[in-house]
């Protein structure tokens, strides 16, 4: 079976810009596949550690004040992980 | 995934997600100020005010 890309002028089509080097194929970014790797390693890494932080953050203030009231306002509310999920089943 | 970079530029990508973030923590603790329940430099306001400023006779 042929594939889309074996097809000269859907290649042409598909491929990103030619850049001034030699027609060496150009990322939209101008960085290379090996750069690219290696931010994302940084990226996801910085990522990971702020959604963990911010994880942290939310169950500290959860525990000192929960955001979100019951139906009978913030008295009657479940303020446990228990009491929420008996409320789901429930 | 990685293949994102390829297509935007992560010194432009950094500033843009850096500064969303930063203008939306600003809005998210200003609100939260702003409230009685969350506010957690003074406290809850008096509900009653009125009571304070009677005079006694």
């Amino acid at each position: 079976m042929l594939k889309v890309m074996e097809i000269p002028a859907a290649r042409a089509a598909r491929s990103w810009p030619t850049g001034l080097f030699g027609g060496e194929v150009m990322s939209l970014s101008g960085l290379s596949e090996q750069e690219a790797k290696e931010f994302h390693k940084i990226f996801m890494t910085s990522f990971i550690i702020f959604t963990v932080i911010a994880i942290v953050a939310h169950i500290l203030v959860w525990q000192w004040r929960p955001w979100l009231p019951g139906p009978n306002g913030y008295t009657g509310m479940i303020d446990t992980l228990h009491g929420a999920v008996q409320y789901l089943v429930s | 995934m990685w293949r994102i970079w390829l297509l935007f530029d992560p010194r432009r990508a950094l500033i843009g997600l850096f500064t969303f973030l930063f203008v939306l923590a600003l809005v998210i603790h200003f609100i939260l100020l702003s409230t009685n329940r969350f506010n957690w430099l003074d406290g809850p306001r008096s509900a009653a005010p009125a009571v304070t400023t009677a005079a006694p006779q």
